[in-house]
C-alpha cells in the first residue's frame, strides 16, 4: 500500500474508534448501573477488558508477522511485527495500570501473585525485551531476526505461563460474559463492554497502521539519503 | 543421523574441551555461586527463618544468576577467536551446532549445581531427602535453563549491551520454569513422596521440550549472517 493510501487507512480507523471512545466514556459514567457487590469500580472493566484483548490480539499478531518474516524474509512483515508489538505493549501497559485500580478496591491490595496479574506482567517484560532488543544490534537486519525469534519464542511460553501460574489459586473474576450459557449480566454491562471491544480495536490498528507508515518513511527516507538500509526506529538506541 | 549425532558429539567435545583447559567459564560460574550463598547466609536473620524452608528457592536463584553469567559467555569465545564463521562455514548444521552447544552448557550448568547444592547443604546444615527424584527434577529443569540459555546467550553475544540484556530477556520466560523447579525442589528435600511433585516435573519436562525444540529450529535464524 502506498503511503497516502496508509495514512487514510488510519484515518479511517481513527475517527470510529475516537467516536466510540466518546461513546464509551458516556456509557461507562452515565448510563450502564452500578454493579451489587463491587460498586462504582467495577465500571474500569470497560476499560481494562478490552484492553486486555487488544495485547493478546497484538502478540499474535506479533508472532504470525515474525513467523512470516524468518520465513520469507520480507521487510514489510517485520513493519507489521513491531507495530503490532508498541501498540501491544502499549495496550498491556494499560491493563497493568488499571487492574491495581481496581484490585485496591476490590481486593484491598494493589497487586497479588494471582495467576493472570502474573502472566500478564511476564507477557509485558517479554514483549519489552523485544522492542529493547531491536535497537540493540549494530546490524539492523539482526535485529529483526532477533526481535522475531523472540516474538515466536513469547507466544509458544504464554500458554505454559499460564498454566504455571495457575498452579497457584486463582482469585481473578470468572467470566460472566463469554459462558457457553450466555451473558450472565444486565444487557447495558454487555453493550458497554462490546463498545470498549470495538473501540479499543479500531484504535489498535489505527496506532497500528500510523506506526507501519512511519516505519516505511524512515527505511525509505534513510535508503534515499545514505544508500543503506536504516536502523528501525524502535526501541532507539537501547 | 550417525552423522548428525556425531557432529552433535564434536561440538560437546570441542567446548567441553576449551572449557577444561581454560577453566574460564567454570570459575566465574563457580566462584560467584559460592559468593552468592555467603551473601545469602547474611542477608537472612536465621534465628527467624528456618533455612530449610527457603533453600530451594536460594538454590535456583543462585543456578539462574550464575547460569546466565556462563550462558552469556558461551559464544562470546567464539566470537572473539573468529571461529564462530568457521563451524557456520563447516558442513555442521545449525540444529547440530546448538545441540551441541546447550549439551555442553548443560554439563557445565550441571557441574555448577552440585557445586551449589553441596555448598547450601554445608552453610545451612541441609540434608537432601528423596535424592533419586530430587536429581531427576534437577536435571529436567537444568536442560530447559540450558536450551533457553543457549539461544539467547548466542542472541545476547551479538547486542551492544550483551551481558545485560541476557536476564532481561530469559528471566520473564524462566520464572514459569523456576516455579516448578523450586516447588519440586523445596517438596523432595522435605522428604515428601514422590507423586507429590509428579505435575511438576510433567511441567519442566514441557518445558525442557519446548525450549529445546524451539531452539532447535530458530537458532539458525540467530546465527545467520
Amino acid at each position: 500500500m502506498q503511503l497516502t493510501g496508509l495514512r487514510r487507512t488510519g484515518v479511517l480507523l481513527a475517527i470510529p474508534g475516537i467516536a466510540l471512545v466518546l461513546l464509551l466514556h458516556w456509557q461507562v459514567f452515565f448510563w450502564v448501573p452500578t454493579e451489587v457487590t463491587m460498586g462504582v469500580i467495577q465500571r474500569i472493566y470497560y476499560v481494562h477488558v478490552p484492553s486486555a484483548w487488544v495485547a493478546f490480539m497484538a502478540f499474535g499478531i506479533v508472532a504470525a508477522c515474525s513467523a512470516a518474516y524468518l520465513w520469507l524474509g520480507d521487510e514489510r512483515l517485520d513493519m507489521a511485527a513491531v507495530s503490532a508489538a508498541e501498540g501491544g505493549v502499549l495496550f498491556t501497559t494499560i491493563v497493568l495500570l488499571t487492574g491495581p485500580l481496581w484490585a485496591r478496591t476490590a481486593w484491598g491490595t494493589w497487586w497479588t501473585w494471582e495467576p493472570r496479574l502474573t502472566s500478564t506482567l511476564l507477557l509485558w517484560f517479554i514483549y519489552v525485551g523485544y522492542l529493547l532488543l531491536r535497537g540493540a544490534t549494530d546490524s539492523p537486519q539482526r535485529g529483526k531476526r532477533f526481535a522475531a525469534v523472540l516474538g515466536i519464542l513469547g507466544i509458544l511460553d504464554i500458554p505454559l505461563i499460564h498454566l504455571s501460574v495457575t498452579w497457584f489459586r486463582s482469585l481473578h473474576p470468572q467470566a460472566v460474559v463469554m459462558r457457553p450459557e450466555g451473558p450472565q449480566a444486565d444487557p447495558s454491562m454487555v453493550i458497554t463492554l462490546l463498545t470498549g471491544l470495538a473501540a479499543f480495536t479500531l484504535l489498535f490498528f489505527a496506532i497500528m497502521t500510523y506506526r507501519y507508515a512511519l516505519e516505511r518513511l524512515t527505511v525509505e527516507r534513510s535508503t534515499a539519503f545514505a544508500g543503506t538500509p536504516a536502523p528501525s526506529v524502535a526501541g532507539g538506541g537501547a | 543421523m550417525t552423522a548428525y549425532l556425531n557432529q552433535v558429539r564434536i561440538i560437546v567435545w570441542r567446548d567441553l574441551t576449551v572449557e577444561l583447559r581454560s577453566r574460564e567459564r567454570i570459575a566465574a560460574m563457580g566462584g560467584f555461586a559460592v559468593l552468592v550463598a555467603v551473601l545469602i547466609y547474611y542477608a537472612i536473620d536465621l534465628t527467624i527463618v528456618r533455612p530449610r524452608d527457603v533453600a530451594a528457592g536460594l538454590i535456583w536463584m543462585t543456578i539462574l544468576f550464575s547460569g546466565m553469567l556462563g550462558f552469556g559467555r558461551a559464544f562470546a569465545m567464539d566470537l572473539e577467536q573468529d571461529q564462530l564463521q568457521g563451524i557456520l562455514l563447516s558442513p555442521i548444521s545449525r540444529g547440530a551446532f546448538y545441540l551441541g552447544k546447550t549439551i555442553a552448557n548443560f554439563a557445565l550448568l550441571t557441574a555448577v549445581e552440585a557445586l551449589v547444592f553441596t555448598v547450601f547443604g554445608g552453610f545451612f546444615n541441609l540434608s537432601y531427602g528423596g535424592t533419586a527424584w530430587l536429581i531427576v527434577a534437577v536435571v529436567v529443569a537444568t536442560a530447559g535453563v540450558a536450551g533457553l540459555g543457549t539461544l539467547l546467550g548466542a542472541i545476547a553475544v551479538h547486542t551492544r549491551p550483551s551481558d545485560s540484556i541476557l536476564p532481561l530477556l530469559a528471566f520473564p520466560l524462566l520464572i514459569p520454569l523456576v516455579i516448578h523447579a523450586v516447588m519440586a525442589t523445596g517438596r523432595l528435600m522435605a522428604g515428601r513422596p514422590p507423586a507429590e511433585v509428579g505435575g511438576n516435573l510433567r511441567m519442566l519436562a514441557a518445558f525442557a521440550i519446548l525450549f529445546l525444540a524451539a531452539g532447535t529450529v530458530l537458532f539458525r535464524y540467530v546465527v545467520e549472517e
